[in-house]
């Protein structure tokens, strides 16, 4: 017994030894991926390839929702049928994790070692590690800021760098709209989406949850601000209805004069409105007070590994490359306005060049600047829960079915606390 | 137990035992699941967690008065319609029968991906068809997405003209079991068209009427693909989320099966109660 033992582990040791380095030179890796994130993988391919010209990577575009059914199903499975790598978008990751504990590797085994970690603002990893097991690297993000119509500004006489606080926003949008007939100040999708207090409440240092998960925030005073503040914005005319694809539509039209979102959004307006070059410019979020914070986050994704890959070293690899290389994460921004959450991006070259669609502004470094002051928001495995029952509070609490906002909110936060289990903060 | 009983076992126990796991033991588990607090790892026992939480929860309440507008409107209007088209199509006036008779029923053959798709086009603001028309009459254009009361009267509109036409059939099977010589006797006691479609028709239709609601009302509770795909997950903000939807969300997008699992069941009773409910309502008078 003694001897076989010991030859499986001499052949499993020498196995070991020949195979490793050979793997991460070869192979076929898959990856799932959606719309302009699945294109800018395909992008950086080239150049992967010609460190790795032995890695064959198969990037498939999905769709978002596909993506995440698809993964949910496959770790219900076991794992069956899952590609190497999975784009996971970061409020969602916390459900696969939570239910499915082993679906995805632990890439600190892989090489994800923690001065790679430290490339990265701590606001992209809450949601992505769990105690000591990182189950994927991130990759772009959305720091918040305003983008704007430099012509509809400038008939108004309103200058957007004297706008520091969301008053100042709600008294420009005034001006604006008349001096510009048809022309609203912003747009909020109210009925399908919570995306303007989500903006407003992170830039405020409050969430949903608790950084920890572990208990429900949302009927903090910050959150009840940053409500208070969107009422009185819908109330004031500021902010028009319009859901993401008339948001679009909206600003191709000349209808809106600013949206705001995450530095992502930068992509969409370029590839949407290629006539208005050099009409649109970018200026920071305000804040409840002129001199509060002015940074927040929305958005963004990571890329895990399966942990039925045959090929982990191989996607590791690729990961590694992709997102944590500034060439990997540069060449997406370029090619498709993916912001990188890499820190060390912020000093590519390419980051404070003017950009022509912009009117010349040196846009990205702009919005990078706010990247390290965003604080962390959890997105926990009960986003889903939490943001269904805002969205209703939220709708219920503009037609007047509550007699404040931190009334709307304490009932929301009873509503998580009755979904989730969880308590509500002191 | 006899040997031949036991021969008819024998035969039978392949589709037993397919029906035992796949039908019993569901109903079984799921009823157990909806006694568990399913949001923590492992499960745990505690009963209150998703049954307290539905006769609370706004958001189920919301899905109820949803599903219960779209009962109280859409079945008497789609049935009724399925009446009419039934007699129409009965009529010994009425030439290329098969063919008409076919053009009713060809919705329910159509894909529901592919009709939803077009129903959305159609519907569309800007550029729809309908909105179109409206416009040549004089009505300005309809956001029918996203206003709640719109986008339910379009769910009512697909879903009427998906199972009107089945309906007719089936009622027009009905039509057709009624003898021609009570028609005739009436005719002969100068009794008007409408009047027999009243007295004679109507009362002679009942049990196959009262089949057609139940189905309807059966389906109407468990209506999801409607919603799911015309009115893109039960928009604008909740105003179309049907129970079915609803469920589906805590299930599959929450991934909270206990909480599924108690929806799912009050669902069951409610449609066997309503159904219940119009046996008792349509009884042969006695």
């Amino acid at each position: 017994m003694r001897f076989k033992s010991f030859c499986v582990t001499a052949i499993v040791t020498i196995l070991g030894l020949s195979t490793a380095p050979a793997l991460a030179q070869s192979g076929n890796i898959t990856i799932w991926a959606w719309d302009v994130a699945a294109s800018s993988l395909k992008l950086v391919l080239e150049d992967f390839n010609e460190k790795f010209p032995d890695i064959k990577v198969d990037v498939q575009d999905l769709g978002n929702q596909q993506v995440f059914d698809k993964t949910l199903a496959a770790c219900a499975a076991g794992g069956a049928g899952l590609p190497d790598i999975v784009q996971v978008e970061n409020f969602e990751a916390e459900i696969i994790w939570n239910r499915f504990p082993d679906c995805f590797s632990n890439l600190k085994d892989l090489g994800y070692t923690a001065d790679i970690q430290a490339k990265f603002p701590e606001f992209k990893r809450t949601e992505l590690e769990v105690g000591d097991v990182a189950y994927a690297m991130p990759w772009d993000s959305g720091p918040v800021a305003v983008f704007y119509r430099r012509d509809f500004y400038e008939k108004a006489g309103v200058d957007p760098a004297s706008i520091k606080s969301w008053d100042d926003f709600i008294e420009a949008g005034k001006k604006i709209a008349a001096a510009n007939s048809g022309v609203s100040m912003a747009q909020a999708d109210f009925n399908g989406d919570s995306e303007w207090f989500r903006m407003l409440a992170n830039e405020q240092g409050c969430g949903y949850f608790s950084t920890d998960g572990q208990s429900i925030t949302i009927n903090r005073p910050a959150c009840v601000a940053a409500l208070e503040k969107v009422k009185e914005m819908k109330s004031a005319g500021t902010l028009a209805a319009g859901n993401w694809n008339e948001k679009i539509q909206s600003s191709t039209a000349g209808t809106v004069a600013s949206q705001l979102y995450g530095g992502w959004y930068e992509g969409t307006i370029r590839s949407n409105s290629p006539k208005l070059d050099g009409k649109w410019g970018v200026y920071p979020m305000p804040s409840l007070t002129a001199d509060g914070p002015h940074a927040a986050n929305i958005g963004g994704s990571a890329l895990a590994i399966s942990g039925t890959s045959e090929n982990k070293e191989a996607a590791w690899a690729y990961l590694n490359h992709a997102l944590g290389t500034n060439e990997g994460q540069v060449a997406m921004l370029k090619g498709y306005g993916l912001v990188p959450s890499l820190l060390s991006a912020a000093s590519d070259p390419f980051i404070s060049q003017p950009q022509p669609y912009w009117g010349g502004q040196a846009i990205w470094s702009d919005i990078l600047a706010t990247l390290p002051k965003i604080v962390p928001s959890r997105g926990t495995a009960f986003q889903g829960d939490a943001d269904n029952i805002f969205k209703a509070t939220q709708i219920k609490y503009f037609e007047g079915g509550y007699p404040d906002a931190k009334t709307a909110l304490g009932d929301a936060a009873a509503q998580i606390a009755s979904a989730t289990g969880l308590p509500v903060a002191e | 137990m006899q040997l031949r009983n036991r021969a008819a076992y024998g035969f039978l126990a392949p589709y037993l035992l397919i029906f035992a796991i796949f039908w019993i033991w569901p109903i079984i588990s799921s009823f157990w699941m909806s006694f568990q607090n399913t949001r923590v790892n492992p499960w745990a026992f505690n009963p209150g967690m998703n049954w307290g939480r539905l006769f609370s929860d706004p958001a189920f309440y919301n899905a109820l008065k949803n599903t219960m507008i779209i009962l109280v409107i859409q079945v008497p209007v789609m049935i009724t319609l399925a009446t009419v088209i039934a007699v129409l199509l009965n009529s010994p006036l009425l030439k290329a029968r098969g063919i008409f008779r076919f053009a009713f029923f060809a919705p329910v053959v159509v894909g529901e991906v592919a009709y939803a798709a077009v129903f959305r086009l159609m519907f569309n603001l800007d550029f729809g068809i309908i909105n179109k028309l409206l416009n040549k009459i004089g009505i300005p254009s309809i956001s029918w997405f996203a206003e709640a009361p719109f986008a339910m009267a379009l769910l009512i509109i697909a879903v009427t003209w998906r199972w009107a036409g089945y309906n007719a059939i089936i009622i027009l099977s009905g039509l057709q079991s009624i003898p021609e010589d009570v028609y005739e006797a009436a005719t002969l006691d100068r009794v008007s068209k409408f009047k027999q479609f009243i007295y004679i028709t109507l009362p002679l239709l009942r049990p196959v009427i009262l089949f057609c609601v139940v189905l309807s009302i059966i389906g109407s509770m468990q209506l999801f693909t409607e919603p799911f795909l015309i009115t893109n997950r039960g928009g604008p903000g909740g105003g179309t989320e049907t129970l079915g939807l609803f469920l589906y969300r805590q299930g599959f997008a929450s991934l909270n099966f206990g909480y599924a699992s108690a929806i799912a069941y009050t669902m069951a009773g409610l449609a066997i109660v309503i159904s219940l409910l119009n046996l008792w309502l349509g009884r042969e008078p006695k």
